[in-house]
Parts: C-alpha cells; sequence; structure tokens
C-alpha cells in the first residue's frame, strides 16, 4: 500500500525533513516532551552499527531512537 | 528556621537528563550529602545540606531528571509523584529548575508545569560557560521579566554564580524574592470539568495538581483504593483522553514559551561546528563503532586487574600481619579468634573489594561524563533487548567481570523497570574476578598442561571457556526472563547523544566515593556477619567434638614425628572436621556427591557462600596445608585424595570439570545478593536468582561429572 506521507527511517543519510505528526499518542508524549514537536527539522545521521535504532538531531539537538520511535514520526515528502 | 525542633526548609533540584543537576548539587552540598533509598520504589534520592552564609541551613533534594510531569520510566515517575503529592516527605518548599541555557527552547517544559503547581521556583540557567563560548547571549532580565521567576545565569563547572544562586534561593524561601508568575497553561474544558471534581473529592486546592492526580490515578502511590476508583469513574464519565490531552497540553506550553524564549535569547547567526559530529564519525560507525568499544572495554578491564593488584596486595598483607601481630600479642582464647579469624578476615575480605570497585566506578563514570555511554546503548540497544535487556546493560555486564556488587549498582541508568531487573538477575553470572582463583586451582589440577594444534595451551582455552559459559548463562537466562516477567512498563531508547565534554573531577571523586560507601555499608555488613557465622562453624563443633579431634591430632603428629608447622596443620585440618562446618560438610554429602564432591569439598562449597574466594583457604586448610601459601602443595594433596568409603580418587577430571561448572554459575556471593535485595527493594528477588542459578549450577555440573565419568570408562 502506498503511504501519503513518509516517516524518519525513511530518510537518508544527512537528509532532512520538518515533522509533521505522531502515529502513537504514548510515543508522541515522550517525543513532544525531549523537544521534538511537530515543526522541528529532522536530520538523519545514521542508522545503528547493528540497525533497529537511529541517530538524529532535531532542531540541532542529538537524539538516539529505536525503530518504533523513528517511524512514529511523520514527516513531510 | 534555625536551631533544632523546626523542620528544615526543603529544596528541590529539578531539570531535565543532562541539565547539569548533579554537578550544581555537588556543587552546593559538597561531601555533605547522602543516598537514600526512595520508599517502594529503586530508585535512590539523593539529599544534601545547604548551607546559606548567614548560618541558616536547607535540605536540598536531587531529583532524577526528568523532561516532564508525565513521566515514561520509575525514576522519572517518582518527580511526579513527588510534586503532585504536597503531602510527600519530599515535597519541596521550593524549586532550583535547572535549565541548559544552549538549548533554552527544549529546556522550559517542566518549568511551565511548576509554575502551573505555584511553586516557589528560581531558574537556573546553566551551562552559561558554553552558551557564552559559542555566543548565545541570554538576557536574564527579560527572562525573568516574562516568566516572573527570579533567574540567574550559572556554570555548574566553573562555580561562576553559585554564590549567587545560594543567596537568590535564600531569598526565595524567605518570600523576598519578586515573583508575580502567572498560570501558563489554561485547562482545556473537558480538564476543567475532571480537575474540578478531582479537586473536590480529593481536597485539592491546586487545579494543575487536580489535573496531574487525573492522568496519573493508575500508578500514583499516595492515592487510596477507594480514590483511586473515585477517579477513574470521574474520568471515564467525562470522557477524558489522557494520553492524548498531555501531548496537546505540552504543544501548548510551548507554544506559550517558545515566543518568551525566542525574544530572551540571542542565537549567533551560525552554529560553529562541533568536534561531537566529527567523533561520533568514527564513535557510532557502524563498523569502527563496535570495534572501539570492544578494545575500550578490554582497556576498561585490564586497568581493572592491573591497577587493582598493588593496593589488594597491600591490603591483604596488612590484614595477615595485624592478624599475626594480634594472635601473638593476644592470649589464645576463642575472643581472639574471633577478633581475628572472624572480624578481621571479614572486614579484610570486605575492604580488600574495594580497589576494584573504586577503579571500575571511576573509569565508568569517566566514559558516562564525556558522553561516551550514551553511544553504547545507541549501538548496543537492539542487541541486548534480544535478551530481554538494554544497551546500558553491556556496560553491567562488562562490570560484572570484576565484581558483581558494583556492577549491579550501575544498572541503575536504566529506566524500564524490567531491563533493569533483568540485568540485576543475570549479571552475576559474568565470571568476576573471586572466582579467578578458584578456576587457577582447579585447571591446574584437572586440565593437562597440554597444546591444541601446537598453539593454544589447554589451560587458557579452559580458563578462556569459563568466562564463555558465564557470559551464555547470562544472556540465555535474560532471553528466558524476558518471556517469563511481563512489564506494563513501556521501554523507551529515546535518549539525548550529549556533546563530547571533559570530565568534571569534582563530580568523578564524588562519585566514586559515594559508590564505594555505598560498597562498604551495604554490602559489607553482610559479608562482615556471614564471615563471623563461618568463623564460629568452623571453630566450635558439638559435644566434646573439638577436644577429641585435637588429641586425636596431638597423638597422629607425635607418631609420625612431625614439625611443629605441620603439626599446627595437621591439627586444623582434624579440627575443621569435627567442627560444625564439617558436620554439615558431611551432611551435605549426600546431596553433592551425584556431582562427584566429597564432604571436604561440602565444606568448601558451604564457606564459599560468603565469598567464593574463601574456596581455595579452606581447601588448604582440609588438606592439611594451610600455612603454606602454595598452589602446587594443595594441588598435589587434592590429587591423592581419595573417597572415605569406596577409596576411589576424588579428584578425577569429571570432578574438577564439575566444580569448575558449579563455580561459574552458582550464586555464591552473599555480598551480591545483598545488594540485590538492596536494588530491588525486596528479598523475592535476591532469593529466587540463588534459587534458580543454584539449580542450574547443581544440573549442569552433575551433567558435566557424568559425561566425563562415562566417557572415562570408556
Ligand atoms: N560546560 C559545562 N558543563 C557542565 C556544566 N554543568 C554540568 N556540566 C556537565 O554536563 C554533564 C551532565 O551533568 P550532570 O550533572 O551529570 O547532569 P544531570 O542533570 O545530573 O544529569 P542526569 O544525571 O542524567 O539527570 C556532565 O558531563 C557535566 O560535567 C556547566 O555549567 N558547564
Amino acid at each position: 500500500m502506498q503511504r501519503r506521507y513518509r516517516t524518519v527511517p525513511d530518510l537518508k543519510a544527512h537528509e532532512s525533513a520538518r515533522a509533521l505528526a505522531f502515529e502513537d499518542a504514548a510515543l508522541a508524549g515522550k517525543l513532544t516532551a525531549m523537544g521534538l514537536l511537530p515543526g522541528t527539522l529532522i536530520e538523519m545521521v545514521r542508522s545503528a552499527p547493528f540497525g533497529k535504532a537511529y541517530y538524529i538531531k532535531a532542531d540541532g539537538v542529538r537524539l538516539a531512537l529505536r525503530e518504533e520511535e523513528a517511524a512514529s514520526i511523520m514527516i513531510d515528502v | 528556621m534555625r536551631g533544632s525542633g523546626e523542620k528544615l526548609v526543603r529544596i528541590a533540584l529539578v531539570g531535565n537528563p543532562n541539565s547539569g543537576k548533579s554537578t550544581i548539587f555537588n556543587q552546593l552540598t559538597g561531601l555533605r550529602q547522602k543516598t537514600g533509598n526512595f520508599p517502594g520504589v529503586t530508585v535512590d534520592i539523593k539529599e544534601g545540606r545547604l548551607r546559606f552564609p548567614g548560618g541558616r541551613e536547607a535540605m536540598l533534594t536531587d531529583l532524577p531528571g526528568t523532561y516532564s510531569l508525565y513521566p515514561t520510566s520509575s525514576d522519572e515517575k517518582i518527580v511526579a509523584a513527588v510534586l503532585a503529592n504536597r503531602l510527600d516527605t519530599h515535597f519541596p518548599d521550593a524549586v532550583i529548575y535547572v535549565a541548559d541555557a544552549t538549548h533554552l527552547e527544549k529546556h522550559l517544559l517542566l518549568l511551565t508545569q511548576l509554575l502551573d503547581l505555584d511553586l516557589p521556583v528560581l531558574l537556573a540557567l546553566n551551562m552559561s560557560d558554553t552558551a557564552a563560548e559559542i555566543g548565545i547571549r541570554v538576557n536574564t532580565t527579560k527572562l525573568a521579566e516574562r516568566l516572573g521567576i527570579p533567574v540567574v545565569a550559572i556554570s555548574g563547572r566553573t562555580g561562576e554564580n553559585i554564590s549567587k544562586l545560594i543567596s537568590e534561593t535564600e531569598k526565595l524561601i524567605s518570600g523576598n524574592s519578586d515573583r508575580a508568575h502567572k498560570r501558563f497553561y489554561p485547562l482545556s474544558d473537558v480538564e476543567k470539568h475532571v480537575t474540578e471534581a478531582v479537586c473536590l473529592n480529593l481536597g485539592l486546592k491546586n487545579q494543575y495538581q487536580g489535573l496531574l492526580v487525573a492522568h496519573h490515578h493508575g500508578w500514583l502511590p499516595f492515592l487510596s483504593a477507594q480514590h483511586r476508583s473515585t477517579i477513574e469513574a470521574i474520568v471515564h464519565d467525562k470522557d477524558f483522553a489522557s494520553l492524548r490531552a498531555q501531548v496537546d497540553e505540552t504543544l501548548d506550553r510551548y507554544d506559550r514559551f517558545t515566543p518568551i524564549v525566542q525574544d530572551a535569547v540571542q542565537h549567533p547567526p551560525q552554529f560553529p561546528s562541533t568536534p561531537t559530529d566529527r567523533i561520533d564519525a568514527v564513535v557510532t560507525h557502524r563498523v569502527f563503532g563496535p570495534l572501539l568499544f570492544f578494545v575500550v572495554m578490554l582497556l576498561v578491564f585490564q586497568s581493572i586487574y592491573d591497577w587493582s593488584t598493588v593496593p589488594m596486595d597491600l591490603i591483604e598483607s596488612f590484614f595477615s600481619n595485624l592478624n599475626i601481630w594480634l594472635k601473638a600479642l593476644l592470649p589464645a582464647h576463642w575472643l581472639t579468634d574471633l577478633l581475628t579469624d572472624g572480624i578481621l578476615a571479614g572486614l579484610a575480605g570486605i575492604l580488600v573489594f574495594i580497589p576494584q570497585i573504586a577503579i571500575l566506578f571511576l573509569l565508568v563514570t569517566i566514559l558516562e561524563e564525556i558522553g561516551y555511554m550514551a553511544r553504547v546503548v545507541f549501538m548496543f540497544d537492539k542487541t541486548m533487548r534480544r535478551f530481554g535487556m538494554n544497551g546500558r546493560s553491556v556496560v553491567s555486564l562488562i562490570s560484572g567481570g570484576a565484581c558483581a556488587v558494583p556492577a549491579i549498582m550501575s544498572s541503575r541508568t536504566i529506566g524500564n523497570w524490567q531491563e533493569r531487573l533483568i540485568t540485576t538477575m543475570v549479571t552475576p553470572f559474568i565470571s568476576c574476578s573471586a572466582r579467578l582463583p578458584v578456576y587457577a586451582v582447579l585447571i591446574g589440577l584437572a586440565v593437562p598442561a597440554k597444546r591444541v594444534f601446537g598453539i593454544f595451551s589447554l589451560q587458557s582455552l579452559t580458563f578462556g571457556s569459563m568466562y564463555a559459559l558465564g557470559v551464555l548463562a547470562a544472556l540465555a537466562s535474560g532471553f528466558v526472563m524476558k518471556k517469563i516477567l511481563r512489564s506494563r512498563e513501556l521501554s523507551y531508547l529515546a535518549i539525548e547523544l550529549p556533546v563530547y565534554r571533559m570530565p568534571h573531577w569534582k563530580n568523578l571523586w564524588l562519585t566514586v566515593w559515594e559508590k564505594v560507601l555505598a560498597f562498604v555499608i551495604g554490602a559489607g555488613k553482610i559479608i562482615l556477619i556471614i564471615s563471623i557465622v563461618l568463623w564460629a562453624l568452623a571453630r566450635f563443633g558439638p559435644g566434646k567434638a573439638m577436644e577429641l579431634a585435637a588429641e586425636k591430632a596431638r597423638l597422629e603428629a607425635a607418631r609420625q614425628h612431625l614439625p611443629e608447622k605441620a603439626a599446627a596443620d595437621l591439627h586444623a585440618a582434624y579440627q575443621l572436621e569435627a567442627s560444625y562446618a564439617g558436620y554439615l560438610g558431611k551432611v551435605i554429602e549426600p546431596a553433592i556427591r551425584p556431582l562427584g564432591y566429597d564432604w571436604k569439598i561440602g565444606i568448601a562449597l558451604i564457606a564459599s557462600f560468603a565469598a567464593r574466594e574463601v574456596f581455595v583457604g579452606t581447601m588448604s586448610t582440609i588438606y592439611s596445608i594451610g600455612s603454606s601459601e602454595d598452589d602446587v602443595a594443595l594441588r598435589q594433596k587434592m590429587k591423592s585424595a581419595t573417597f572415605d568409603d569406596t577409596g576411589a580418587p576424588v579428584y578425577t577430571l569429571a570432578t574438577a570439570l564439575s566444580l569448575l561448572v558449579f563455580y561459574a554459575l552458582a550464586m555464591q556471593c552473599m555480598s551480591t545478593l545483598a545488594v540485590v535485595k538492596r536494588e530491588t527493594n525486596s528479598w523475592k528477588w535476591p532469593l529466587a536468582q540463588f534459587a534458580y542459578m543454584s539449580v542450574l549450577a547443581y544440573l549442569l555440573a552433575w551433567v558435566v561429572y557424568n559425561l566425563f565419568q562415562n566417557s572415562a570408562h570408556l
């Protein structure tokens, strides 16, 4: 099925996009509290050596997110 | 307020993780701090006395770092539980809110929540040194005006403005500071209805407190069951979607304080590129990252052994000299023995661990302080999650290679309760330094000094396998426990990767000091008690047994014309056999016979319960070479040992291997159990750990014994 939006794991290394919304309320609570909001500029830095986690920058703040956490953040195309 | 009788004013440090709270706490309290266990949960709260220049004092509490009053882990829950309950013993009279001045736009959410709780708050803008360096300028006057609270720019690292922070704090608690803060977040209609009903039912005055109770009624520890169900009904009745409301509230708060920050903070046109990105390109690299981690851990390991040998030898020789000196000085009496062989030996057993614990925590804290640990968590999170653990567990497991006690204490950094529990439960499987002397004797005894394929020595291969066995057992039981334990708590990785910084030395020393103290007080007591009990078991026997044994030894020594030293050794051996310990060894012999052990090994097993390293010493006494320090002599004695009834040799390859497996896997460390009890706040977990580790050790030792026993007959 074709999705109409992308999520953070779709970003290639060093690609940036703005966060739009969250897919999961519990994760949204955690991420917004950490300062990752709709409108935040997200840059993909790299994925973890063994996969399943991402190193990103959210408005310049470095964060590590699990696959599920990253995939719950919708970003603009 | 000065003087006795009156309650100390309580001030809490609140802030996001990594905002530098602990650094400021250390600045404000120095060594006047202690760590107390928070009742009912397992997170420690640090408290210390803050002394104002006028002589007045206040109690300063360092609450765990959290981003919001909507917590996602057990340590974050503490902050919400304390602040949502005005009757809590830790509820502060005033709050110092610590924020990172370099990322102020991300650090004020929690502050605005505190404002709505009507707490007297002071904003400490920390890391001002770094902010100035990268060209961030904060207009504190404007910020203070817009937020309606006092604001002080400080640096926990350079100590800049700390005295101003103290004087502002004093003003705050005297009610002399000008604060006029308004409510920050206007509740939505649903929130208003729910909150009004909750406040009415619980007799709360503060609206936001009511809202917090409504959100958290499921777990807040201070609510009675009746209140809980009343609130449940209210929430249900009003159709209150808690999670949704939390997110909306958070976003609304950002909308309100972001303009304030933008107004008061001037950013440089361009952020200078930091070394952190260049360092991380290597440190978290797909290939170099794990490789570097491996090297770092090897170095840590190596240092623990290298640097601790000298101080450990010094401690040991100090105590053995003190022992000899006291024995010569004091009359031969059981009280003397109690002092020397019981109490002093127990003390030595505690203190001898201190060098390793101090070095380990020094290194781990350095790695933590510079920001490396967050990267380890990121890299190994997936691997460890397979085994029911968390990225942070790697650190605990590796530390377990030195000593499980500090390793388990270091698992506190794991937020998720289940992951932390599993880490705590499996860490003792990792072969610690106390097992090394046991391995050395047994491997020397049973494994031929041959080489395989001409390169690998069979003995060092066996050594390596013992470590591998431990790691395997740890991971496998983690995997099993993950299937059994079910946690309602969500598990998150979401972690900030801080910029790399030089360690702050004062933080380092205070942390190491705190951990060593925790070990000496927490585990030390138990080791001391157990070693006194063991001493008594070995020193006294039923009825006249001890006197008879002494007489028998004297006659035997005379018959063989033994020199004085050998006679004394023989005496010690006979006495041990006749003592309660020897008696117990014989009692458990039937139980351990299937593993190939006799009652002499039984005594050593019982003695090893206090600490494994006792094995070698106990075996030496049993085989009456107590006074010689020599492994080789012990091995020869053990080689010629036979079973009392059948006359068959005891130490076959099968027995030795079975003993090795047993020592690798069994829970034989009272201090570890004590620490697990302390960290989990219940006897349930240490008992479960003791049971499953012992059962596993017994079964595998049995399997190994039978495998090799039978193959030897072939
Ligand atoms: N440059 C600078 N670094 C600081 C300052 N205060 C603290 N740090 C460093 O920031 C890091 C985090 O400090 P901590 O005191 O451990 O932070 P915390 O808020 O207690 O963190 P948690 O324990 O995660 O809650 C450490 O490496 C400190 O050395 C400061 O004023 N300036």
